[in-house]
């Protein structure tokens, strides 16, 4: 049984990949089209970019194509590995054996939309934001926004299982997706959902394989249309931004406000003192705030004007019932709506000497409870302290703490330590010491009893190690379920640990 | 390069070029947004990763590790039309761009790789060719097979009575000169009506933009000589651009030739006719009945920010029905007509522009006003081949009928010249 085989394109298969494609302009074997589909965001070790080249790249249009491609693969055992926007914040799409990319972004046509079942169906290649300039004319929305809103595409979204900064109000990927067609690994082309019924929201026959199929990573197959709810638009939004002294303040008020009650609470967040002060380097919106704020939390809600406006008070009471201060209109509203672009750019970096230097974000993640944020936050922000001073190329950009639960905000948590990378500077031995900081990140949100993460996916070094333990006992059926529907390993391989499904058919 | 492997001994040119741009392209690189992409005109077009302001940044990096060479990467930088929507939106810019003093330079990129192109023998065939045109005529051939030259640049202004010379000179582009006169005639018209004195330069050559934008530099800056010396022979002192890449030359480019001693007061001709009329000095008396939506033209919107002046002269015509999209929404519009696709993709700039006329469809306007003679060409174009045929007119030759003025010359070659 193959597990670790290195790809094998040659012309032979670069031919038989155009004979199914039909257009040689979308059957990509050259160098540039392999070098720009290698990295995402997240850091990258740049010294060693053409160990995660793909060895061609292909732009389906079809679910048919698509599937011829993965049988041919499945019959020569050619890695095959998704990628859609390539916007994610681990490897999901990032290449690490060769073989064939299936880049789905000309996939991008809506379909149909039902504006009686409220469903809108489409391809995996359209953007949110692209997809909800044309539903604004029908007054609805499809309320999947994360930070990548602007530029992450569905099918990469189903692909992760994201997560929603409105998650609280909306839900996140997998409760607004209905149902997909998949191309499975041996390249049978199946429609999936919650049971049967292209637009149902809930069933109980057999099993949900709707969730199976979103957060796989690439790993179960790809993609190639989705069926996703339909939202009425929003009358109002309302943010607000609370300053405090006190992180602990901050973390009680969070509680407070997550357990009121409030149906239209969109998100709470929680930032840190290391992510305020990192704001205050050169942020104009945060310079200005005195050194005394240490933590600040944002609340957002949507929803009609008849739920949104008397909730609001009920947020400005619970907001300052713990010290805080309200920080204005100004920068609640500004603030909020700027949240797509304003966290993470590389030239926030600070070296050790604490020079302005370019730096690579990353953020890991987490899934953990409300009751372990404190602790958590102390052992995570000491890990990255000592790596920092060690390597000299990190840099602690703060933390965040975002509702995690669909329609339920009260109880876990996704949370976010943002680590600045001088990607310029890395070489084998950093790299390594870099993994080594994730892994002992991930370690701590293990021992916490927390999930590794939220909603980036176990797919890099430092995490995906960890996913067997973190699996328990649940490890052999997900091994069980990637070997029955990948036989030959090559659906994105060498993600998650999920080469242990095969090592033990060999013995 | 990274290995040493240089066989055309140009090796130290593309040096040259990734340490000049490193950091630019690491700011991208490190960051990794790509919350350009879906703005850029091009890339909504192909959906291919390689046309895409992230990739025109990375394959520096790539270049730098030795990974790939001009010659690879080359097909790349056709796909843009420098319409500097990507600028606009990358995060680095939006955001501590104003701490910093940064902006992320996509726009020069592309120029600078494809003039790294033309040094390194990657030149693209069709751009070559209009190049070697465009030497032999200094004006562009902008009606392909029919001929440009000296002795027509200026027949658009026939029995206009406009002199030549005079402290400010009227420039006025080779695709309006040539093609679509009914702009030119429409907007020197319209300073006629204001009073407002100008004439025209003794010889005018093309302003270079469009051979710099290709990345011919040398033929770019040879045209620009010509013209500032024709410019300083007359004793001008202020040049009126009612073509907004022709503006773009004039602000950018030239100063970024001759330093200080650039001392002309170019004056853009939408805000100019805007002021005119705001002044009272063109009476817009006629109502035109039409239903129009406007086109901002990227390089007045995105490259320039000005997204008013044409709004308030369309807001002052009377009669008009104007379906407004905001500025900021047509960051990701474009006619494809700039930064030389046309003439090596002609197939993407077709899609673009008929995108664009969809979009103006559903606002169920009867006309699509833009401010620029190139975008007019796609445009109209799209316009007439939709299956409900949808007007493309400038701004000047509506404003100029509101002042009650027979414009004459032609808006649209037959379709057969229309491909340079």
């Amino acid at each position: 049984m193959s597990v670790a085989f290195k790809s094998a394109v040659d012309d032979s298969v670069v031919d038989e990949l155009r004979a199914i494609i039909g257009d040689d302009d979308r059957v990509l074997p050259n160098l540039s089209s392999r070098v720009n589909r290698t990295r995402v965001p997240a850091p990258f070790p740049v010294h060693r970019w053409a160990e995660f080249m793909p060895d061609v790249a292909v732009l389906p249009t079809t679910a048919q194509e698509v599937s011829e491609v993965v049988k041919l693969a499945n019959r020569l055992l050619i890695p095959v590995v998704p990628r859609a926007g390539g916007t994610g914040l681990s490897d999901g799409a990032v290449p690490v054996r060769g073989g064939i990319l299936v880049d789905v972004k000309l996939m991008n046509g809506i379909h149909e939309v039902d504006l009686v079942d409220r469903t809108v169906t489409v391809g995996p290649g359209i953007n949110m934001l692209k997809l909800n300039e044309e539903l604004k004319r029908h007054d609805v929305f499809y309320p999947d926004d994360p930070a990548s809103y602007p530029c992450s595409l569905v099918g990469g979204r189903i692909g992760t299982g994201g997560w929603s900064l409105l998650g609280a109000r909306f839900g996140h990927t997998r409760d607004n997706v209905i149902s997909m067609e998949i191309v499975l690994p041996t390249g049978d082309i199946v429609e999936i959902g919650e049971g049967g019924g292209r637009k149902l929201r809930k069933s109980s026959t057999a099993f949900n394989l709707k969730q199976l199929f979103t957060g796989h990573q690439g790993t179960l197959g790809i993609c190639t249309e989705a069926t996703l709810e339909l939202v009425p638009r929003p009358e109002v939004e309302f943010a607000a931004f609370f300053a405090f002294d006190d992180y602990m303040k901050a973390w009680e008020t969070v509680g407070v406000l997550t357990k009121a009650g409030l149906a239209t609470l969109a998100g709470v967040v929680l930032f840190d003192e290391w992510k305020i002060a990192y704001l205050r380097r050169d942020d104009e919106a945060y310079i200005t705030q005195p050194d005394s704020v240490r933590a600040v939390v944002a609340v957002a809600m949507y929803g009609t004007r008849a739920e949104v406006e008397p909730a609001s008070k009920v947020v400005m009471r619970l907001g300052r019932s713990r010290g805080g201060k309200y920080l204005g209109d100004e920068i609640s509203a500004g603030d909020w709506a700027s949240r797509h672009d304003r966290y993470a750019t590389p030239l926030h970096g600070r070296s050790k000497e604490g020079q302005a230097v370019l730096m690579s974000w990353h953020c890991e993640d987490a899934a953990l409870n409300y009751s372990v944020l404190p602790q958590v936050r102390e052992e995570w922000h000491a890990i990255v302290a000592r790596y920092a001073e060690r390597y000299g190329i990190l840099d602690d950009w703060g933390m965040f703490a975002y509702t995690n639960g669909a329609n339920k905000p009260w109880g876990d948590y996704l949370v976010e330590i943002d680590v600045g990378i001088w990607e310029e500077r890395l070489d084998d031995e950093n790299w390594a010491g870099w993994v080594n900081c994730k892994r002992e990140i991930s370690e701590v949100t293990l021992k916490h009893g927390g999930s590794i993460t939220a909603c980036h996916g176990a797919t890099r070094e430092g995490d995906a190690e960890l996913v067997p333990t973190e699996m328990g006992g649940a490890w052999e059926v997900v091994k069980a379920i990637k070997r029955t529907l990948d036989p030959n390993n090559i659906m994105n391989p060498g993600k998650q640990s999920l080469d242990e499904a095969y090592e033990e058919s060999l013995t | 390069m990274a290995d040493g492997y240089d066989p055309n001994g140009d090796g130290h040119l593309t040096e040259a070029f990734v340490e000049q741009w490193h950091t630019n392209a690491f700011g991208c690189f490190s960051s990794g947004h790509k919350f350009c992409r879906e703005v850029c005109p091009v890339m909504q077009v192909t959906r291919n990763e390689n046309h895409t302001p992230t990739a025109f940044h990375a394959n520096i990096v790539a270049m730098e590790k030795g990974l790939v060479g001009v010659e690879d990467v080359a097909d790349d930088y056709v796909h843009c039309t420098q319409c500097g929507a990507c600028e606009l939106r990358c995060p680095n810019t939006l955001f501590v761009g104003d701490f910093y003093r940064h902006r992320t330079r996509t726009v020069d990129v592309v120029k600078a790789m494809r003039a790294l192109m033309v040094e390194t023998g990657n030149e693209r065939e069709g751009w070559k060719l209009w190049n070697e045109r465009l030497a032999e005529h200094h004006n562009e051939p902008v009606l392909g097979d029919v001929p440009v030259s000296q002795e027509h640049v200026a027949d658009w202004a026939e029995g206009l009575d406009i002199p030549v010379g005079g402290e400010t000179i009227l420039f006025v582009d080779c695709e309006a000169a040539f093609y679509r006169t009914s702009y030119t005639r429409a907007f020197a018209q319209l300073l006629q009506r204001a009073g407002v004195e100008f004439g025209l330069m003794r010889e005018q050559w093309c302003c270079g933009g469009p051979a710099a934008e290709m990345g011919y530099v040398e033929l770019a800056r040879k045209h620009a000589d010509h013209n500032v010396a024709d410019w300083r022979a007359v004793g001008a002192k202020r040049i009126i651009a009612p073509d907004p890449h022709d503006f773009i030359a004039f602000t950018e480019d030239y100063p970024s030739y001759y330093g200080e001693g650039y001392d002309f007061e170019i004056v853009l001709g939408v805000e100019l006719v805007n002021d005119l009329v705001k002044e009272g000095r063109i009476q817009l008396t006629r109502p035109v009945e039409r239903a129009v939506t406007y086109h901002d033209p990227c390089r007045l919107n995105k490259r320039k920010g000005v997204h008013e002046a044409p709004r308030e002269l369309l807001r002052a015509v009377p009669g008009i029905t104007f379906n407004d999209v905001d500025h900021v929404t047509q960051w990701s519009s474009c006619s494809g007509g700039g930064g030389g696709l046309p003439i090596e993709k002609p197939e993407i700039t077709d899609e673009i522009s008929r995108r664009r006329v969809a979009r103006a469809q559903e606002l169920e306007v009867d006309t699509l006003i833009s401010a620029c003679p190139w975008s007019e060409r796609p445009l109209s174009q799209a316009g007439a081949a939709a299956e409900q045929p949808l007007e493309v007119m400038d701004l000047f030759e509506l404003v100029a009928q509101s002042a009650g003025i027979e414009v004459g010359g032609q808006a649209q070659a037959p379709a057969a010249e229309v491909r340079p």
